[in-house]
């Protein structure tokens, strides 16, 4: 059985049918497909919720391993291990008092926010440091960046509104149109990479380690 | 100092001078605010509005794509939008994408107990919490097309029928998704609400604007609220004061010290790092 499930083209067949029973429906209208496609997107959605039970059991058995064997790190993974035990049993006690209801608001929103903060100044420093006029390109750059820098203060509308047309000149064309270009690349290559997919081309996919040209 | 010093300082200066300066004007404002004006941006304003054309028992669906590190920059956006739709009437329901974001709408609803109270808000009949239900693609395309196929209770396990969402079952029964983002499933409820017709609008941070500003332009987005510039424009559009408008002048400090930084480096490299490159670079 086991073998027949591995078959290689099997699975590509299981994975084409499904997408065509979720692809078809937008363009056919048939109740009968509509009602099939959003059982198999119901399935599917309670297959991921449970395949969170697998990542903490293999998190929690590699965790493990790493601690047996001393690895470099190891009480990371202790760590991680008892937080996460932690954080399930406190679960049990409620969630809008009680220790998970503490840990929520007096550890990791302080933590987290934290982290997001320092953001700000890894990225200051970049900037400051990165922002040279080294070449033509580099001078363009610099320039759009320090007008758009400049109208993103809040105060500088106050005292020079005319810089407010010339920064959304630049958003609304070459932001936009890179922003646009990225998208419409990203989906590009989304539908090239699923056509691949479905031709058997790209089986990684599938679990399967190498994958053809 | 000499003219060779200056420039070298200028431009081999420590990176924690600019840690030092950043944490100074950004600290300093926000203990003592000064209040300094502001304009509101077309955007802001289209956002205004958008979100103002729902009143009365129209459903929203409030989703919060958001850690609580990301809660922080557009949280101004999220209490003035909430406030927003309480005062209008609206039915709303929250989701999250993201387990932190379960605990940021009792952040929300602290800042408005008064409003909750004010336009008589009841738990269940007005407003629902459905807590992380938006974990990958799968779940947000099985709410838009089964509703409770995929969700049953809401966050703290109370079943949805006895609530307004026992009228909800696929994308067309929401009349507004107002979501709010630092990435996660904004893209899954792009792709099987708005583009399916369901009107959206988007609270994105700072580095996310250019790449969710073309779906205004092509109308998939009624409107978008800029990162927590936006958010403080709506508070100052809708007359409330808020964390958005606090920040707002240590924003302005912050923007204008790192302008600053960015003359001062260019002058080092012109003064030093040029000559000493013979010219090059």
């Amino acid at each position: 059985m086991s073998e027949i499930l591995k078959n290689r083209e099997l699975q590509l067949i299981v994975m084409a049918l499904a997408f065509l029973l979720v692809f078809i429906p937008y363009f056919v209208q048939s109740p009968a497909l509509e009602a099939a496609s959003t059982k198999l997107i119901t399935i599917t959605a309670i297959v991921n919720a449970v395949t969170l039970v697998l990542a903490l059991n293999s998190q929690v058995r590699r965790g493990l391993n790493i601690i047996n064997l001393r690895k470099t790190g190891w009480y990371f993974k202790a760590y991680m291990i008892i937080t996460m035990v932690l954080m399930v049993v406190f679960a049990f006690f409620g969630r809008e008092t009680g220790p998970y209801h503490w840990v929520m608001y007096a550890v990791i929103n302080p933590l987290s926010s934290v982290n997001y903060g320092i953001l700000a100044f890894y990225m200051a420093s970049t900037a400051a440091r990165a922002f040279r006029a080294r070449n033509t390109q580099s001078i363009l750059l610099l320039a759009t960046g320090f007008i758009v820098l400049l109208y993103q203060a809040p105060l500088t509308g106050a005292y020079a509104p005319w810089l407010e047309p010339i920064a959304l000149y630049f958003g609304n064309t070459f932001g936009m149109a890179a922003g646009r270009m990225f998208l419409i690349s990203v989906t590009v290559g989304a539908i090239v990479f699923g056509v691949r997919v479905l031709m058997g081309k790209e089986q990684s996919v599938l679990g399967v380690g190498k994958e053809e040209t | 100092m000499s003219d060779n010093g200056l420039m070298k300082t200028l431009a081999t200066y420590d990176r924690r001078w600019v840690y030092f300066v950043l944490f100074l004007v950004v600290v300093i404002p926000l203990l003592r605010p000064i209040g300094m004006p502001i304009t509101v941006s077309p955007d802001t304003k289209q956002y205004n509005e958008a979100i103002n054309s729902f009143g009365d028992g129209d459903k929203v669906f409030f989703t919060l794509n958001t850690e609580f590190s990301g809660y922080n920059e557009i949280q101004s956006g999220i209490i003035a939008s909430m406030r927003v739709f309480i005062e209008n009437h609206c039915k709303i329901c929250i989701a999250v994408g993201h387990p932190e974001a379960t605990g940021i709408p009792e952040l929300i609803f602290q800042k408005l107990e008064k409003e909750l109270e004010e336009n008589d808000y009841e738990y269940g009949r007005d407003y629902v919490i459905l807590g992380y239900v938006m974990p990958n693609e799968a779940s947000v395309a099985s709410m838009s097309q089964d509703f409770h196929g995929a969700v049953t209770r809401d966050w703290l396990g109370k079943p949805l029928d006895d609530t307004f969402l026992a009228d909800v079952n696929t994308w067309e029964d929401w009349d507004l998704i107002a979501d709010f983002t630092t990435g996660l499933a904004t893209g899954y409820l792009l792709n099987h609400f708005a583009l399916r017709g369901t009107p959206m609008t988007v609270n994105c941070i700072g580095v996310m604007i250019a790449s969710q500003k073309p779906y205004v332009d092509t109308g998939v987005y009624l409107a978008i609220l800029q990162s927590m510039r936006g958010g403080a424009e709506l508070e100052y559009l809708t007359g409330h004061p808020g964390p958005g408008l606090t920040a707002m002048d240590a924003f302005t400090f912050g923007h204008y010290m790192l302008l600053i930084f960015i003359i001062a480096g260019n002058i080092g490299h012109y003064g030093y790092t040029r000559k000493l490159n013979g010219g090059n670079r």
